[in-house]
């Protein structure tokens, strides 16, 4: 008996504590933990990987051509348009009713759902609308003929049909093709003169206008200083009414070569016919592209696909935003965060340096501390009310009463514009670089500062030459952060110098070159105009993940620049490492 | 408020079983000229809704005059009075008239009132998702549904498309109401003709512009809102609207607001600083032409508004003092 419970008991044992063993080795490897992170951990990039898909997926496929249905349905109505997207839907009872029993059939089996298909059939000019929806119980055609062009317009938004006539130079010519080299020519010279006639308006007209409205500051100076009566008025007006009319010379001049160029212009016309045998008369200079949507070769597909990349990342927009490009919104933003990050790298880095080299660490060195993190915190929308009330208002206005009286009441620093946007996100992102700096210094061995001292280095020296240049890559973390978080961030911005459509770029050729207090164009703030304003918000959601997309692209590539700086900075002092 | 217009709607050959149509300018309006002498900038502050019109008159200006820079920004109506009374700006585009107060606070600066013009006819149209198969809506039922005052003597609150008399599915279904947010010229005037200065129900959900109201009416099936008929989608639906329960019922068209028949229609104005008795000068007398000129007026199809009949167009040049 003694001997078969010792037994058992040793067989017992081991099992026993095995089980006890492997208990507390889950424990202390803290495998549920590490489930829990890891799961965490795969949701989070699941969701990152998925919007990011998500956006790219649909940023990628808005600009391949679609073709073009032609669809006739039961009371005879034509529409001719790109299948945009399909959905499923349950048709009324009295829908229903009227359908043929084959239809009636096929919706019962399919639990009363049928689908239908959204149309761009663009020609807003002739139809008042461009997107229809069509049930397929109530197509009887669905043809795609090759003669059916899409023709993307300066105004109006596209238009669906097919060429009827072409007049070149004022003549009614045959067109057997669109490859006809006598149409492509005229075409591409029409385009051309349209490409120079801006640019004349732009930089030579703008130009002149630039140096006038310089003159009429001056005089405007001039009558603010000494008076409207004074001898130095009347001179300063004779010497600048005499530059002005050599200005206006200049721009009769010029005003003549684009009336040329757009009289030349006027020779050059495409009639188109819609589906329906509305007419319509373009010049060729307002054809943006035009394509025949179902006979497009792969070639043909890709050109345009790729024509459109280029129009929408070098052109400016059209069409309240809604057409064109969006180059002064990547030109904006892009200015604007490095400037940001020009504002915010030394104030952060220099408050930080402060806080953790010289301070002494008490209790006030605290109160700043949690004060700096607690500003992190604060929604972005009360630093634009901020920005807009001390930097616009305070500060500009105050720049404005004393640099630029001869500009009032139009403000110049007083009210939004590139500076005070920039230095706005600066105090937003300020935190984070103050704390990454903090941290970045923390972490500098302490037998490195006692090593320098010990040579006779002096404390700032000490800072400059051995402390700095190893924080560097933890401040360059931090910069990389705040220059993200900068970039994104649109809230503050409407108040403090965001608009839709600025005029002119914040850098140009003009004196001083570069004008910061220009109000500018953002990508985040294109985004949401054109996905919450603009009339067509169905043609507007491809542009919204297409604009969305570069963003994105934009804060990447900036990010990747600033990496790589950051891995030099670390390969440098890898090696002398104590 | 409107008198009686003909507009003119083509009806496209083979479109005569739908009512597509464009709406076409008034074809008694002028055609603008361009004019010597006109340079410098220009500054708008103001309406939201106007934003994108704005933004065509500015295209289209400066393609008259490329010595022409105009600034736009459009946060809402009530942001265009302070700009003009601090001078920041030289148009205001206002989606109502302005208030009293605003007029009164520019006269205290200037000793005179600001000038208006009208620039556009809005029909508000109140839109439902596409599959709602709704008729027609009396004022008084539109008040129930978004108001808890309501002042048009709507005798029960309107909480269920069943209640509105609809079957099947829809009856039990709750309405889900969408307006804009506050500081919209829109929200103001749906309450002041619509509301009948009656206060919003709390659960109207706010939407940050005019468009995010047809996306959201057009991703939700039991929704209803109200918008700029302009911004109208093939998603969404506008329901005719009567100004008297069992009257005869107006969809948002162009012909039904200048009639006066369909009862949420309003100008749209455009506010700059007039002296009175003194004359504009170029520059801003020039964009005021082109704004009233059939060019302007173009613009305002474009953006999915109605022109205004050139008999007003008239009556506000005379206003300005201005002429062809």
């Amino acid at each position: 008996m003694g001997v078969i419970n010792e037994t058992a008991r040793d067989n017992q044992a081991p099992v026993a504590r095995g089980a006890a063993i492997r208990r507390t080795d889950m424990r202390a490897r803290g495998e549920p933990a590490l489930w829990v992170l890891g799961g965490a951990l795969a949701l989070g990039i699941a969701m990152i990987a998925g919007f990011l898909a998500l956006v790219a997926w649909n940023g990628v496929m808005t600009f391949i051509p679609k073709p073009i249905d032609v669809v006739t349905e039961i009371d005879g109505t034509v529409t001719a348009g790109e299948p945009f997207r399909e959905e499923l839907f349950r048709p009324t009872a009295e829908a229903l009713a009227a359908l043929t029993p084959d239809w009636q059939q096929r919706i019962a089996a399919a639990d009363g759902y049928a689908s239908r298909t959204l149309y761009r059939t663009g020609n807003f000019d002739i139809y008042g609308e461009d997107f229809r929806w069509i049930p397929d119980f109530n197509v009887t055609k669905r043809e795609r003929p090759a003669n059916f062009l899409f023709v993307e317009r300066l105004e109006w938004g596209p238009f669906v049909g097919s060429i009827k006539s072409v007049t070149i130079d004022g003549m009614e010519r045959p067109i057997n093709s669109l490859d006809d080299p006598g149409f492509v020519a005229a075409h591409r010279a029409s385009r051309e003169r349209w490409k120079q006639a801006n640019a004349i308006e732009k930089d030579d007209i703008g130009a002149i206008n630039h140096q006038l409205e310089a003159a009429r500051l001056e005089l405007r100076g001039v009558q603010l200083n000494s008076g409207r009566d004074s001898a130095e008025y009347r001179q300063a007006q004779e010497r600048l009414e005499a530059a002005a009319a050599v200005q206006r010379a200049n721009y009769d001049k010029l005003a003549a070569q684009v009336e040329e160029l757009r009289r030349l212009n006027d020779g050059n016309t495409v009639t188109f016919v819609a589906v329906g045998g509305e007419e319509k008369t373009e010049e060729m200079a307002h054809l943006v592209r035009f394509y025949p949507a179902n006979a497009l070769s792969l070639g043909g597909k890709l050109s345009v696909y790729f024509s459109r990349w280029g129009e929408f990342l070098g052109d400016e927009p059209r069409e309240a935003n809604t057409e064109g490009g969006v180059l002064p919104a990547i030109f904006g933003t892009a200015a604007m965060t490095l400037l940001m990050v020009i504002a915010v790298a030394p104030f952060g880095v220099i408050t930080a340096l402060y806080l953790r080299e010289y301070a002494k660490q008490g209790r006030l060195v605290s109160i700043v501390r949690i004060s700096v993190n607690n500003l992190a915190g604060v929604p972005s929308i009360v630093y634009g009310v901020f920005g807009l009330g001390f930097f616009a208002y305070a500060l500009g206005g105050s720049i404005d009463a004393l640099f630029y009286p001869e500009r009032l009441p139009n403000p110049t620093f007083g009210t939004g514009g590139l500076l005070w946007s920039a230095l706005t996100l600066a105090l937003l992102t300020v935190p984070v670089v103050i704390v990454a700096t903090e941290e970045a210094l923390a972490a500098v061995p302490r037998s490195m500062r006692e090593g320098s001292i010990a040579c006779g280095a002096s404390k700032w020296q000490t800072i400059r030459s051995i402390v700095l240049p190893r924080a560097m890559p933890g401040i360059m973390t931090g910069i990389i952060l705040a220059m993200a978080r900068g970039a994104g961030e649109v809230a503050p911005l409407m108040l403090v110098g965001v608009v839709k459509l600025a005029p002119e770029l914040p850098v140009d050729g003009l004196f001083p070159f570069v004008h910061l207090e220009r109000s500018f164009m953002h990508l985040g703030f294109h985004i949401y105009d054109v996905g919450f304003q603009s009339r067509n918000a169905e043609a507007g959601k491809p542009m919204v993940f297409v604009t969305t997309m570069l963003l994105i692209s934009l804060i990447f590539v900036m990010n990747v620049v600033a990496i790589v700086i950051r891995n030099r900075l670390r390969r440098k002092f890898v090696g002398s490492q104590f | 408020m409107f008198k009686k217009f003909g507009a003119v709607c083509v009806l496209a050959g083979s479109f005569t079983a739908t009512t597509v149509c464009a709406v076409e300018v008034d074809a008694s309006l002028k055609d603008y000229k361009k004019a010597a002498g006109v340079e410098g900038s220009l500054k708008s502050i103001g309406s939201d809704t106007l934003n994108n019109v704005m933004t065509l008159w500015a295209e289209g200006f400066a393609k008259e005059y490329p010595n022409v820079k105009v600034e736009i920004e459009g946060k809402g109506s009530g942001t265009a009075p302070p700009a003009l009374i601090a001078g920041t700006a030289q148009f205001g585009p206002m989606s109502r008239p302005m208030k009293g107060v605003e007029m009164d606070d520019f006269e205290k600066k200037y000793g005179y009132k600001p000038t208006g013009m009208r620039v556009a006819v809005d029909a508000l149209a109140v839109f439902v998702h596409k599959d709602n198969p709704i008729k027609c809506l009396s004022l008084a039922q539109v008040d129930a549904i978004f108001s808890k005052s309501r002042k048009h003597g709507g005798k029960q609150d309107l909480k269920t498309w069943g209640q509105l008399g609809m079957t099947g599915e829809w009856a039990a279904r709750p309405i889900s109401m969408y307006g804009r947010n506050s500081a919209s010229g829109t929200y103001g005037y749906f309450k002041e003709v619509v509301l009948a200065e009656g206060d919003y129900k709390d659960s109207v959900k706010e939407q940050p512009g005019s468009s995010a109201v047809v996306q959201a009416i057009a991703s939700d099936k039991y929704a209803i809102g109200y918008s700029g008929v302009g911004y109208k989608t093939a998603d969404v639906r506008s329901v005719p609207i009567s100004a008297n329960d069992g009257g005869t019922c107006f969809d948002s068209t162009a012909e039904n607001a200048y009639a006066g028949e369909y009862p949420i229609t309003r100008f749209l104005y455009v506010y700059l600083n007039k002296k009175p008795g003194a004359k504009l000068e170029p520059l801003r007398a020039e964009f005021a032409k082109f704004v009233l000129s059939k060019q302007g007026q173009t613009g305002v199809v474009k953006d999915g508004y109605f022109p205004i009949p050139s008999a007003v167009v008239s009556e506000d040049l005379k206003a300005l003092e201005l002429s062809y």
